[in-house]
């Protein structure tokens, strides 16, 4: 047995080493073609003495008890996982999650139903209607977008000339039904006042892109 | 433990959130919702929300307002009152966490006049 745990240990302190020559050898093979070499490891002795401590290995289930150790020292470590909903993880300020309609600074919508966003939508997931609104500007009376089509390609916020629709920062929003996923005009400015800090802010940090 | 304010509330606090981290407190929003950091965690692990305690165990991640989002996904570095870019409209609209499964959801409607309109019969006499 003290044979086994020599070789064992003879063994980790080779691990290492395995890899160097191998790399070594790689290079050498195209300085001199039509050689060839064994990159495989060395057989292994087949002295008595070996072969017994090879076998000794396997009946003892050694590989069995050094796997346990590897699961007991993980118990020990700082988990790799991280606790969602306290922690989250790292997003991108182009992150394109639930939409939103944005406005200007004074409150008036941006969106001046130029059909754009809807021209381009690869989903077709956008329905947009417009009317001349009573001081005569031009804005939408039906802005819908079937968020369960939608595919999140952020085509409709690169095609808005207005910054209008924005695929905003967040990616909360399941829902226990298909319905409430119809957004309506309504719902997708209610986003846009809800989220406009952040979205903002997203849009401030990509400024040196645009 | 005296971070968490005794054992009972470490226990608490401990069955609420699976966890209980050491850290500087950065900031709470206007929900009650307190921010923390530390550092010696490795990224991603490092800073944390501790839901407001009138939430309970209801807690939910849509719970964090727009203005500390970005600070806990890691976007900024900057906590929102020290964030220059973040504009304070007064139009500006309060947070509202995900309201799915509850009598305030969302339910879509029509916002313009019906195409069709129903002929209602002239009376007669």
């Amino acid at each position: 047995m003290s044979g086994s745990t020599l070789k064992l240990f003879s063994l980790v302190k080779t691990g290492p080493n395995l890899i160097r020559p191998l790399s070594a050898i790689v290079q050498k093979r195209y300085a001199s073609k039509g050689e060839y070499y064994i990159i495989s490891k060395d057989h292994s002795s087949m002295d008595m003495n070996d072969i017994t401590d090879r076998a000794a290995q396997t009946i003892f289930w050694t590989e069995l008890v050094r796997g346990f150790g590897v699961t007991l020292a993980h118990i020990f470590k700082e988990p790799a996982t991280i606790n969602y909903p306290f922690e989250k993880g790292p997003l991108s300020p182009r992150f394109r999650g639930e939409h939103a309609l944005r406005r200007y600074p004074s409150g008036e919508e941006r969106c001046i139903a130029c059909k754009l966003c809807e021209a381009i939508c690869p989903a077709q997931a956008i329905t947009i209607e417009a009317e001349e609104r009573a001081d005569g500007s031009r804005r939408t009376t039906r802005y819908d977008i079937d968020m369960t089509k939608c595919i999140y390609c952020g085509f409709c916020q690169e095609a808005c000339p207005v910054d209008a629709i924005v695929e905003g920062p967040n990616f909360e929003y399941s829902t226990e039904t298909h319905e409430e996923l119809l957004y309506n005009k309504e719902k997708l400015l209610n986003n846009g006042d809800k989220w406009e800090s952040e979205i903002a802010a997203n849009i401030h940090a990509d400024h040196l892109y645009r | 433990m005296k971070q968490h304010g005794g054992i009972r509330a470490g226990l608490y606090k401990l069955y609420r959130m699976d966890d209980l981290k050491p850290g500087v407190q950065v900031g709470e929003d206007k929900y009650g919702n307190k921010y923390f950091e530390n550092n010696r965690y490795f990224y991603g692990r490092n800073r944390w929300v501790e839901y407001a305690p009138k939430y309970g165990v209801d807690y939910d991640g849509s719970q964090v307002p727009a203005e500390w989002f970005g600070w806990l996904h890691y976007k900024s570095d900057l906590p929102p009152m020290k964030d220059p870019s973040r504009p304070k409209h007064k139009w500006i609209a309060d947070h509202q966490e995900n309201p799915s499964g509850t009598k305030d959801q969302y339910m879509p409607y029509s916002t313009t006049r019906p195409k069709i309109e129903p002929w209602i019969p002239p009376k007669s006499n």
